[in-house]
Formats: C-alpha cells, structure tokens, sequence
C-alpha cells in the first residue's frame, strides 16, 4: 500500500549510481514496506527526445506494479502525440517536468499548451523543483524553480492536479497560501532536510492530506525520507496519509 | 551506540537549539552530541565568547550527553586566549573553524600546533560549492595542505567537503583526516564512495542539527554496510578520534 511518487530508473550522467536497475528499486522498496510507486526515466531528462527514454523505462516496468510517469518537454516539437502514445502504450499515470533543466518558465505558453492536454487527459503534473543538490553539480548548474513563478503558476492551474518534487521547507512556507487553497496541489517528502522535526512542524502550516511520499531513488537515501515520516509524532493516521492515502488522488482518472 | 560529531547551537537561539537537540538525542537514541555554536560567519571577539559559553553552560547542564567545540576565529587577536580558555578552562573536547578564514591560512597554524599538544581534534567546516561558495570558506583541498603540513594533527573534515567526489579525493591520502558527512545532501551513494576511497574507520557520523538528522542516519542504513561497520561509523570511531590519549603515529 505504501507509494513512493518520486522514484526514477536510469542513467544520471554526473556521478556513478550504485542502485539503478528495476531490482534494485524494489529491493529497497520492500525493505522498507513500499509496494507502489510512480517511476520516471533519468534518461529522459537528457535525451533530445525524451520519448526514447520512456520506452527504455517501458522495457523496464511493463507488466510490473509500477506505473510509468512520462517526461516531456513542452518546449520540443511532438509531445502531445508523446502523451497519445503515452497513454496507449505504456498506460501513463502522469507527466512529468523539469523546467530548470529545460529552461523554460512553466508559466510559458508551451507549458499552458501541456497543461490544457493533461486536464484533458485527465492525468495529474508532477513538477520538479530540483533534482539534486545545487551547490553540488559543477557541470550543469541549473537553479531551483522559483517560488514566485510557481505560485503564479499554481493559481492558473487550480483544476489540475500538480505534485511539487523535492520542495524545500523553506519553500513550503512560501507556498503555504497556495498549498492551503488549492484543492489539487500536493507535494512529495524528497526536499525535506531543513529541520529536524520537519514533518511535525510543516503540518503545522499546511494540511497533511497535501503530503505524498518521494524518495528521489537512486538519487537521495530513501531511508532517509522514510524515516522523517516514520520517526515523526504525528500519530499513525497521519503517516498513513503521507505514506499512501494522499497518492490515491494520482489514480483518479477525470 | 550512536555518537554524533557534528552538532550546534544555532544563531545563538540556545532555548530552541538545546531542547531540539536534547529531544533528538532522547527520541533518536543519540548517546552523545558534541556541539559548537554558530551565529555569523565573521563573528568579532565578543560573539566568539557568547558561543563559547553557550555550549559551556550546555556542557555544564548535561554532562551526560554534551561535549563541546571551542569556536576560534583565527583572525582575531584572541585567538589562542579563545582556544585555551575553551580547553583549560570549559574542559571541551576539540576545536571548531568555520568560514573566517581558509583552515590553511597561516593565522591558524599555531593554533593547530596547540591542538596537536592537547590531542585535539580539529572540526573543519569543508564545503566546496557550483555556486555560492563563501570567500574564504574551506574545501578539501585547503584541508589536504594542513594535513601535509600537520601529519600528526588530528582534523576532521566536515560534510565530506561539501560534494563529496570534491573533498573525499583530496584528503583521501592523508590518514590523520577524517571525515563526517553532515548536513544535508544525503545522496544515496556518498557513504559508500567515501568508504570505498578512505576505509570505513575515517569516517565519522555526524547530523548538522538542528539543521537536520535523519537524513544522514538514513544514509548510513541504505548504505552497503556490515553491522560493524555501521557500529564504527556510528560510534567507534569517534571514540577513538576523541580519545587523548591516544596519539597519531
């Protein structure tokens, strides 16, 4: 029942990644009572046409319990027959961007055009904030999203359902008008390092039916994010809702 | 056992800082935390000294769990007055420095020359950035030329140097260097990396709180690690780092 709504197979081309395969997702995924999860292509992210990346991860994932979240880039020609195939394909159960590694503003009209289709389609946006660490990557150096751009384009899209990926707390605070009223926009665990007690402190500001659970695997421990919520006091009804409830939303098809 | 090496009162908020490191240590198992405190990044002679007794008055409070740093800004002229009163006198355990001045610039050599007569350890702030690396703050490198300079000085390299493919490699040959990996990148693959370039027996546990905790014990348990060799990442090797009576060959 535990989902994890940020998990990637792949290639990431700045360091060596010890636990890549399908088996090694699952190994760690069972180690720690996760059954589900919401997979996208490292690949993608760097393929000049990201379509070949999701058909590697369909090579990968099909037949499995994963679902296949689809990358685009809205900036590229052909993305909406991507979707088309998506969907027919390798049953897609969302989209996934990454507007700071294509440089774009998700408030662009080429974002709009993406978003029109996904309310159509009815599958929910998952938006990368971050991938890793910024002051780590000396080779690409792409900036976080910014928080201003995001909120402009939270309030456009308040009928799709948006997954914010690797979030920061100090983020969340910014966000915090927005995550308490808009009724489809969500966030994962993967971006929360900044406090010790920060599940018990962020509940306190936004509700806890906007949590899903994230790792960001291969790239960040997931034990890490697992236990922020597991050692956190915030009752066992709550932890439910971050580690599986809050992501029933994903599987709503509109 | 889980000691952590590497934790703070921050930006002189002692109620808010001591109490979440005393509940992290009660819910988290923590035996023992060693602390310095922190505020500015170039902190005059009158800041230094409200740290310092900070973390004193902790250590004095409880005794049971608390060790501290003595904060030096080498480019004071009280830099070594500020060392020994926090040795002699508060009874800490090791000496911090953080972005004053490169832990290679030459104000800090005599300071490293008295923490090698008290068997000191030394905490390094080590952070090497894409962006945003502060003027003189220290990365692997800078700790690598004291470690040549210093072979019997015992330094402790914080944050695996920040990207840890930077700063591991540049101390990895210098064996009175170790190690910790706090703060807050918890990438999956760090700790083996730095096992696989080091040894597990230079390599330290420790949190940054209050920034953060459990994302670095996280990175131990995912990490491809025996049980023994978590126990030594967790707790013998700092034992063994903070013990003065033991000396570097």
């Amino acid at each position: 029942m535990y989902t994890d709504v940020n998990c990637l197979l792949g290639h990431w081309p700045f360091r060596k990644i010890r636990k890549n395969t399908l088996d090694d997702l699952r190994a760690v995924h069972r180690a720690n009572g996760i059954s589900a999860g919401y997979i996208a292509s490292l690949n993608s992210v760097f393929y000049n046409d990201p379509f070949e990346g999701d058909e590697e991860l369909h090579e990968w994932i099909r037949g499995t319990e994963y679902k296949h979240v689809l990358t685009v880039n809205p900036t590229l020609p052909g993305w909406e027959r991507d979707i088309e195939e998506g969907i027919r394909r390798f049953d897609i159960r969302g989209v996934r961007i990454y507007p700071t590694y294509h440089e774009y503003d998700p408030n662009n009209d080429d974002a709009g055009r993406l978003c029109e289709a996904l309310e159509r389609h009815g599958l929910p946006l998952f938006v990368t904030m971050r991938m890793e660490d910024e002051r780590l990557d000396y080779l690409l150096k792409p900036k976080p999203l910014d928080i201003e751009s995001l909120k402009r384009f939270a309030g456009t899209w308040r009928n799709l359902r948006v997954v914010l990926l690797n979030i920061r707390f100090g983020e969340l605070l910014q966000m915090e008008q927005q995550l308490n009223e808009l009724p489809n926009l969500y966030f994962d665990t993967s971006g929360l390092k900044d406090k010790v007690f920060v599940v018990e402190e962020l509940i306190q500001k936004v509700p806890v039916e906007k949590m899903m659970y994230g790792s960001l695997h291969p790239l960040y421990a997931l034990k890490s994010t697992y236990a922020l919520v597991d050692f956190a006091e915030i009752g066992p009804e709550a932890k439910r809702k971050i580690f599986y409830e809050n992501a029933r939303v994903l599987e709503q098809r509109n | 056992m889980i000691i952590d090496v590497h934790t703070h009162i921050w930006a002189a908020d002692y109620a808010n800082s001591t109490r979440e490191l005393l509940q992290a240590c009660e819910r988290f198992g923590i035996s023992k935390i060693y602390v310095s405190g922190l505020k500015s990044h170039y902190p005059d002679e009158a800041e230094i000294a409200a740290l310092n007794a900070d973390v004193y008055r902790f250590m004095k409070e409880r005794p049971d769990v608390v060790e501290g740093y003595v904060y030096v800004n080498p480019a004071h002229g009280n830099a070594m007055d500020v060392l020994r009163r926090g040795i002699e006198q508060y009874g800490m355990a090791g000496m911090k420095l953080w972005v004053a001045t490169f832990c290679d610039d030459p104000r800090v050599f005599p300071l490293v020359e008295k923490c090698i007569d008290y068997n000191i350890p030394i905490l390094i702030h080590s952070f090497h950035k894409a962006v945003g690396q502060l003027e003189y703050e220290t990365t692997g490198v800078h700790v690598a030329r004291l470690a040549k300079r210093y072979p019997q000085a015992k330094l402790l390299m914080a944050h695996f140097g920040g990207n840890c493919y930077h700063g591991v490699k540049a101390v990895r040959d210098y064996p009175n260097v170790w190690l910790d990996f706090s703060g807050t990148m918890f990438r999956r693959d760090d700790v083996d990396y730095a096992v696989k370039q080091v040894g597990v027996d230079r390599i330290v546990f420790g949190s940054d709180m209050p920034i953060t905790y459990l994302v670095n014990w996280g990175q131990v348990e995912e990490a491809d690690l025996t049980p023994d060799e978590k126990e030594r990442i967790y707790s013998r090797n700092a034992i063994r780092l903070f013990d003065r009576t033991w000396r570097i060959a």
